[in-house]
Order: C-alpha cells, then sequence, then structure tokens
C-alpha cells in the first residue's frame, strides 16, 4: 500500500541529493552527470538484477574487452546480424560507465519484465534498428519502438533506455469473475452433452454481461493492480503543493475516465460479438457434431487470446509511460534493497521476499497457495565479486525475528579447537566443517517445524501439531542427546595414500590353457578423517561393546574396526579426549592414539574452520601428480586431469555470523597465479573452452 | 552422518571423477575334431573391484543405475536358462564371485554354428544393440575354423555419443579370445592372432575401444593340418 508521507520526504531526500550532487560536481569538475537508473525502478519491483557497468570495465578496459576472444565474438555477429562494421561495444551507444538494471514487477494479474539500460549515445543506439523509420514513434526526446507481435515496448530518450515485456497470467483469467471484468472469457472446450447441462456457463455469461456498464469496471480496465497500487503523480505538479494523497487519488480518475472515452467503445463492440456467438451456442451446439464444436472453440480460444495480449498492451503501454516518467516512490526507499547493496560488486541480485515470490506463484499451486511454506523468510540477495585474487559469490537471507533468533541459538557454537590439530594443510585435498549447537537445536527444531509446515496443514491440525511438538520434546532430553553429540564435526582428507591391492587374472600355458594369477597393483585412495566431540561416551561405548560381541566390530589397542565385507576400504574408529575419530588409514589412526600425529594447520584454514559455523574447502592443487596415471586409464588423460587441477585455485564456502536478521554464505575460487583478475581470468576460460 | 553417507562423500570426492576402470573379457573355444566343443565366456572386473564395491554402494553412477547384485544374479540365471533351451546346447553353468567381481557362464555345442546368434539374442533380452555381427564355423572335412567379424558402424557413433567420463570405462578394458583345437594349426589368417607353442592353440589380444571403433578386425580363418 502506499505510504502518504513518503513522497513528501523522498522529495525532500531528493532535493537533498541534488544538492550533495552539485557539490560533487564542482569538486570533481565533472560535466555531465547522468542519475543512476535505479531511481526508476518503482519500490514495489519484485526482482532487481544489476549489473554494474563500472566496476565491470575497471577490471577490463573497454579496449581490452573489445579485442578479447568474447568481444570480438559479439562484435561480429551483431556487425554480421545487422549488415555493419562495429569495432566497440561503445559502438552500441549504452554508457558503460553506469549500471544496468533488470527488474520484474508481479502481481495476480499481469509479470512484467523489465530491463534499463544507460545510454551515451541514442544515435548510435538507434543504429541497432534496421529500417527504424518506420518503426520509430518520436514524442519530445523520448522514441518508442514496439516490437512485433506487441507483445514488447522498447522506449528511450538520449540517457536511457527501457525495455518491457508483459505477459498475463492464465490463472488469473481463469477465474471467470475476474476476467468477465475485462470482457474476457475463461473458454473451456466441453463436449455437446456437458455442453448442454453446464448451468455455470450461463451464470457466468450472465455476470459477465451484468457488469458491462459499470464504470468500475472500466476503470479496472485501465489501470491493473500493479500500477495502481503505485503512486501516480503525472498530474500532480511537482512542487508538492497540493495534499499528494488528494492529487493521486484524482490524478487517477481523471486519467481513467479520459481513456475509458477512448477504448471503451472497442470494448463495448468486442462483447456484443462474444454475445452473439453465446446465444448462438446456447442454441444450437447440442445438434452441432463434435468436429464443428471444437472448431468453434478454436475460434473463440483465438480471440479471447487476442483480447487478453490486446489488454497486456494496453497494460504495458501504460507501465513503460511511467517508469518512464519516473514520478514515483522508487526501489531506493526500499531499505531492505538499499542495504542489500556492495559498491565493490560487480554484479547483484535481490528478490524482494521469498515468501511473497511464494504466494505469488501460489495460485497456480492450486489450494497450496495459502499456505505460506516460506513463513518467516523475507528478501534473498547475491552478490559477485571480481578482484586480482578470486571470484567471490556472497548470498543473504532475510528472516524474521522469531526465525533469526532460533538459529542465532542454534549457531551459538564454535567448532571444538582439538580439531585443528589434524588438518594437515601441506596435503589437505579438502575439509568440511561445522558447528551447531545440539540442544539449542533439538529445541529450535520443532518451533521451526511449526512455523513452516503449521500453516501448510491448516488451522485443524494446530492442536495435533503442538501434540507433536510436546511429546518430541518429553521423548528426548535434549540435554543428554546434547552430551553424546555435541553439533560440531570436522571432515578432513589429509592426502592421498596408495596401498597395494591383489586382483585376479589369468596367465596362459604352452597350450593356452589359462591359470588364475594372483597379482597385486598400486591403488591410490584418500585418507580420510571424521571428528566429532561427544562428553558421554556412555551409550557409544555400549554400541561398541554390542558390535565386539556381534562380530561387527573388531578391536586391537583402542582402535576399532568395522568388519564389513561389502566395504571398498577399511574404517577404523576410536574415542580420545572427548573427540570420536572415524577414518580409513590404519597409520593416521595411531599417529593420533599415540599423540604423535603431525600436522601444521595454516592460518588461513585455521580460521576458516573456526570463525565459521560452517566451512567447506577444496585444494585441488594438492592432488596434482599424486594419482598414478594409469588409473586414469592412460597418460594422456591423467596429463589433461593433473593440468586442469593445477590450474585451480582453492575453492572454499563459508557461513558469516548472523547479522540482524540476516543469514549469509561465501563461496569463493581462487584463481591462479598468472592472472591479472578474475574477470580476465573468466574470459580465458570461456576462450579456451570454445577452441 | 552413517557409514553409507560417508562412502558416497568419499566416492564423489575421488573416485568417481576417474572412474576408469580395468577389466577383462575372454572368451575360449575348444574344439574337438568331431566338430563339438566347448564355450568359456569369462568376465573379470578384480582389477577394479575397489571401484566397484564402491559403485555398488551407490544407487546410481553418472547417470546410470547400478545393478544390485541381486539383479546381476538374476540376469545371470535368465542368460543361463535361454541357453538350456537353445538348439544343440548343453551342459549350462555359470559362476559369479562377488569378492572379486568376476563372471563366467560356460557350456557345450553340437556344432559351432550353433553359438552364432547366441550373444546378439543374450543382449537383445536386456534390450542391448549388438555391437557386431560375428558368426562361427567349421567344417569338418577341409578342416578349416572360421570366425567371421564384422564390427558395427552404430556402435561406434553410439560409443562417440557417450561423454567423455563415460568412455573412459572402457579405456582400461581388453578382449582375449582363445581357440584350441586337438590337431596342430597350419596357419591362421589374422595377423593380430598369436600361435600357442604347442601350435594346438590361436590366442587374439584386443583393446575394447579398438573394438568398437572398428580399428581391430578379429575375424580369423584357421587352417588346421590335415
Amino acid at each position: 500500500m502506499e505510504k502518504l508521507t513518503s513522497p513528501i520526504k523522498y522529495n525532500y531526500l531528493n532535493k537533498m541529493k541534488k544538492l550533495l550532487i552539485a557539490l560533487v560536481i564542482l569538486i570533481s569538475a565533472k560535466l555531465t552527470y547522468a542519475q543512476d537508473l535505479v531511481k526508476k525502478i518503482p519500490a514495489n519491483a519484485f526482482t532487481v538484477a544489476t549489473i554494474k557497468g563500472n566496476n565491470v570495465f575497471k577490471l577490463m578496459f573497454v579496449k581490452d574487452f573489445n579485442e578479447s576472444f568474447v568481444g570480438k565474438k559479439l562484435l561480429a555477429e551483431t556487425s554480421k546480424s545487422l549488415d555493419k562494421n562495429f569495432t566497440s561495444i561503445e559502438d552500441f551507444g549504452i554508457n558503460l560507465d553506469k549500471n544496468m538494471y533488470y527488474f520484474n514487477q508481479l502481481n495476480d494479474s499481469i509479470t512484467y519484465n523489465c530491463f534499463l539500460i544507460p545510454l551515451k549515445d541514442a544515435n548510435k543506439f538507434e543504429s541497432l534498428i534496421n529500417n527504424k523509420e518506420n518503426k520509430i514513434n518520436t514524442n519530445g526526446d523520448i522514441r518508442t519502438m514496439i516490437l512485433p507481435d506487441s507483445t514488447s515496448i522498447i522506449k528511450w530518450n538520449n540517457n536511457m533506455m527501457y525495455f518491457v515485456t508483459g505477459s498475463i497470467k492464465s490463472s488469473f483469467f481463469a477465474d471467470s469473475v475476474k476476467s468477465a471484468k475485462y470482457g474476457i472469457k475463461d473458454v473451456r472446450f466441453q463436449s455437446k452433452y456437458d455442453y448442454a447441462n453446464d448451468s455455470a456457463v450461463v451464470a457466468v455469461d450472465s455476470t459477465y454481461i451484468t457488469t458491462i456498464d459499470e464504470p468500475v469496471m472500466v476503470e479496472d480496465v485501465e489501470a491493473p493492480p500493479v500500477i495502481k497500487a503505485k503512486v501516480q503523480k503525472k498530474a500532480v505538479t511537482k512542487k508538492g503543493a497540493i495534499s499528494k494523497a488528494k492529487a493521486k487519488k484524482g490524478s487517477a480518475k481523471r486519467k481513467a475516465t479520459a481513456k475509458a472515452k477512448k477504448v471503451q467503445p472497442k470494448i463495448v463492440e468486442e462483447e456484443e460479438a462474444v454475445i452473439m456467438t453465446d446465444t448462438m451456442g446456447d442454441d444450437t451446439t447440442v445438434t452441432k457434431n463434435y468436429d464443428e464444436q471444437y472448431d468453434e472453440y478454436q475460434k473463440e480460444r483465438a480471440e479471447q487470446d487476442a483480447k487478453m495480449k490486446r489488454l497486456a498492451f494496453v497494460w504495458m503501454t501504460e507501465q513503460a509511460d511511467k517508469v518512464f516518467a519516473g514520478n514515483y516512490e522508487s526501489i531506493e526507499n526500499n531499505k531492505s534493497y538499499t542495504s542489500s547493496l556492495d559498491n565493490k560488486a560487480i554484479a547483484e541480485l535481490w528478490v524482494s521476499s521469498l515468501q511473497d515470490v511464494y504466494n505469488s506463484i501460489a495460485p497456480e499451486f492450486g489450494t497450496y497457495g495459502k499456505a505460506g511454506i516460506m513463513k518467516g523468510y523475507g528478501s534473498l540477495n547475491a552478490k559477485l565479486f571480481m578482484d586480482g585474487k578470486s571470484f567471490r559469490i556472497s548470498t543473504g537471507l532475510e528472516l524474521a525475528k522469531e526465525q533469526a533468533d532460533a538459529y542465532k541459538k542454534i549457531m551459538n557454537r564454535k567448532l571444538n579447537k582439538k580439531f585443528l590439530k589434524y588438518v594437515d594443510s601441506e596435503k589437505a585435498i579438502g575439509f568440511m566443517g561445522y558447528s551447531i549447537d545440539t540442544k539449542a537445536y533439538l529445541e529450535e527444531f520443532p518451533k521451526l517445524i511449526k512455523q513452516t509446515y503449521g500453516s501448510f496443514l491448516g488451522k485443524s491440525l494446530d492442536e495435533e501439531i503442538e501434540l507433536g511438538i510436546d511429546l518430541f520434546s518429553i521423548l528426548l532430553d535434549e540435554e543428554a542427546v546434547s552430551e553424546v553429540i555435541k553439533g560440531d564435526a570436522l571432515f578432513v582428507i589429509n592426502g592421498l595414500n596408495s596401498k597395494d591391492v591383489t586382483y585376479t587374472s589369468y596367465e596362459y600355458d604352452d597350450d593356452y590353457n589359462r591359470k588364475e594369477v594372483t597379482k597385486t597393483k598400486k591403488e591410490t585412495l584418500p585418507d580420510f578423517l571424521f571428528m566429532f566431540s561427544s562428553e558421554d561416551n556412555r551409550l557409544m561405548n555400549k554400541l561398541i561393546k554390542y558390535g565386539i560381541n556381534k562380530s561387527y566390530v573388531s578391536v586391537k589397542e583402542n582402535i576399532y574396526k568395522i568388519e564389513e565385507k561389502k566395504s571398498p576400504v577399511d574404517i577404523y574408529f576410536m574415542i580420545k579426549d572427548g573427540i570420536v575419530f572415524f577414518g580409513n588409514s590404519l597409520i593416521e589412526m595411531q599417529s593420533i592414539s599415540n599423540n604423535s600425529f603431525n600436522a601444521s594447520p595454516s592460518k588461513m584454514h585455521k580460521n576458516l574452520l573456526a570463525k565459521n559455523n560452517f566451512s567447506f574447502l577444496f585444494n585441488a592443487k594438492n592432488l596434482v601428480g599424486k594419482v598414478p596415471s594409469e588409473e586414469f586409464g592412460g597418460e594422456e588423460t591423467a596429463k589433461k586431469f593433473n593440468e586442469t587441477l593445477g590450474k585451480m585455485g582453492n575453492v572454499y564456502m563459508k557461513s558469516n555470523p548472523i547479522k540482524g536478521n540476516l543469514v549469509s554464505a561465501d563461496i569463493s575460487a581462487e584463481i591462479p597465479n598468472g592472472h591479472e583478475n578474475a574477470l580476465k581470468y573468466l574470459f580465458s576460460l570461456i576462450e579456451n573452452a570454445a577452441k | 552422518m552413517n557409514l553409507k553417507q560417508f562412502y558416497k562423500l568419499l566416492l564423489f570426492l575421488v573416485i568417481v571423477p576417474i572412474l576408469s576402470s580395468c577389466f577383462e573379457v575372454v572368451e575360449e573355444i575348444s574344439m574337438r575334431n568331431d566338430g563339438t566343443g566347448d564355450v568359456l565366456l569369462t568376465i573379470n572386473l578384480s582389477q577394479s573391484k575397489t571401484k566397484i564395491a564402491s559403485v555398488m554402494l551407490l544407487d546410481s553412477v553418472q547417470g546410470y543405475k547400478v545393478p544390485s547384485k541381486q539383479k546381476i544374479q538374476q540376469e545371470l540365471a535368465e542368460a543361463v536358462a535361454y541357453l538350456k533351451k537353445a538348439e544343440g546346447i548343453t551342459n549350462v553353468k555359470s559362476t559369479a564371485d562377488f569378492n572379486n567381481y568376476i563372471a563366467t557362464i560356460s557350456f557345450t555345442f553340437k556344432d559351432v554354428s550353433n553359438i552364432n546368434n547366441i550373444t546378439k539374442n543374450i543382449l537383445a533380452r536386456q534390450k542391448i544393440k549388438a555391437t557386431n555381427t560375428s558368426s562361427y564355423s567349421y567344417n569338418k572335412a577341409a578342416k578349416t575354423f572360421s570366425r567371421k567379424y564384422q564390427s558395427v558402424s552404430t556402435a561406434k557413433t553410439e560409443f562417440n555419443k557417450l561423454k567423455n567420463q563415460d568412455k573412459a570405462v572402457f579405456n582400461g578394458a581388453n578382449y582375449t579370445s582363445i581357440y584350441r583345437f586337438e590337431t596342430p594349426i597350419a596357419s591362421a589368417s589374422n595377423p593380430l592372432s598369436n600361435l600357442s607353442k604347442t601350435k594346438k592353440a590361436v590366442m587374439l589380444k584386443s583393446r575394447i575401444t579398438d573394438l568398437i571403433n572398428g580399428k581391430i578386425n578379429v575375424s580369423n580363418q584357421i587352417q588346421l593340418s590335415k
């Protein structure tokens, strides 16, 4: 809903901003200033994606881009298809120093997909259009082009280009009452038998006939929900002398009636046509044969589709005009959006709210739509960073306060520091660590379940859910469980080891009679180690005792071995210093047992593991040359594999601490040495892949 | 995390990406002078047993469903049942060793031509298109044994459609055929074939990828001394 105060505040802020900008211009002595197009994005946009031209072309000059494989290909292809000769992407007229945006707006009846592209040279941009004389409609400095089939509109002036394409939601028009308001019928094919008996069809028609004359409906045609919800200030004087709220309403109405005059006769005409076919249908369908009925249905269906398309076009035109005029509350006033931004990002994505996303697509899921399964999940954002060292994607999800508090409690544990000495950074191929507070988890888990599924299952089951939760709490002694499994664990692969494996082969005698022989070969397997903290070992000990009695487990000194024939590797385990260890290397286990495990975790690895609730690292370099080439099935494959691995830097992932109500995680991939930055490296990868 | 999940993690980290396995297929035919003889078919995957054991723990690998031990045994039993009904075939036996991953099928034939089409039909029952057409004949009077082999071009195209990582599975795979006779061999037409010291047996070894790609032809015309 509209905020009555915001336009005033917005205007005030805008003045302040302009003042500041003027100052900045004076100081930096920049002569031109084109405002960032974010101002054009309406506050109720659903998804906003940004490519930050400035940051991109900092990493790679336009000249370098033009000369790159991708650049050359792009220029060559566009030149070819438009029969022109482009030598630089600057020839497209786009302002590469500014941000480009994609956004969409959703409501129950239409989805708009929109692009906002900053222009530097509108003439150059226009040169991309063939036969422009016939296609472009000029009004002042605003030029409009309607794409064939009227499904999209492009509008531009000297500073920006706006592209919009709208798609009507069929679910909206499946609701006959709603669709009738727009003179559209939901046509369904029915055989003559049920058609004759279907009184519902007639009923729908009557609603639709009676509503034609109501002026309210006409206004609805003019103002689809998305636009209506927005602040319309077109007719309002910018000085803001009149009360905004009043002016808004007034202007909307004036406009609606003004336009209604233009469009109304057309609509009425269409409706009459529909009524005629309807009456014909009622009288004669029973006697008509199936094929004729089907043809008629097809015809009618096409008519209705055309109507929907016209309606979409009317809505789209209006939306484009508004966005272009830009006199409404912009997304800049959306705190969730602005707080998701980062100056250094190359590209950004923001989705307003998972709950809203779910609810907006939910009607298409049928009855489950009403259940807010995404309840408690707010906006989502992702940012891409590239620099001289790595690629990084940072993602964040806003939670409802209750949810965030629950997660904070669950995340309130750090990895057992003792784990760190078992990470051999020199050799480690990878590791994964996580830590949660088991007790908090078990306590919070039922609440989270209730929140998510409670609404899903409906009010009628509330009591049962409550009962289940209580039962869960009674049966489980959270405290006791958390003593057995504290909630932190580390999985680490400290390198590869080769071991001798026997296999059966054949030898042949002088008569080529075969003899079975046992041969041995070296096989390389990763040495893994898995550990978790446990302070109460009674249950474990009982389990071990049971395992030994049933010969599932054997023991030597204090190292246990799992006797499982199917297992391709031997698995050992032991309990030491409040840690339960699992591993496949007896040597490693023995050295842990007698305190001779010699490893030196690097600072980076230590930080990654100790400071985050979840972390993952894969160091491909430590795999290079460790696997004998026979195991790849040949020198060549092995060489390729090693080359690829050698080029890979560390890949790692981590969860960040919850800030406010925001949970976030980062994934990073380091680039190999010898590359200036991640973007250039990416381009070289694309080039190599295309070769 | 239970043990099975452990393995899965392990497998995905190291074993699966380099799933090239060594295995051998051995086809042995022992001909008697009267035209009857024995066949022993062996598929030996023991060189890759760690990998196979790992793969058997998975439901599917690289998009292919991994058959269970029961499924493999059942299919072997079906093949045996089929052979038992085939004309001129007797004494059908099969073995399956799931510790070393070796399976065999053996049987006795009345005439070597009895085995023509058998492999093809068995494969067809499993909905696998045969990769070659192969026929055997033995002429008692002329004392000639011949194997006519023609690789099917579609096999090559189908094989090339596979992803590289799937092709790699066949990289270390070998095919060996051995034909034994009661009479010494005078000549064998295939230059790739080797004669045993006693001159009573012929062996031909080749890589399975070469067979699929049609690089090697295992046709052979064997003339026994009269």
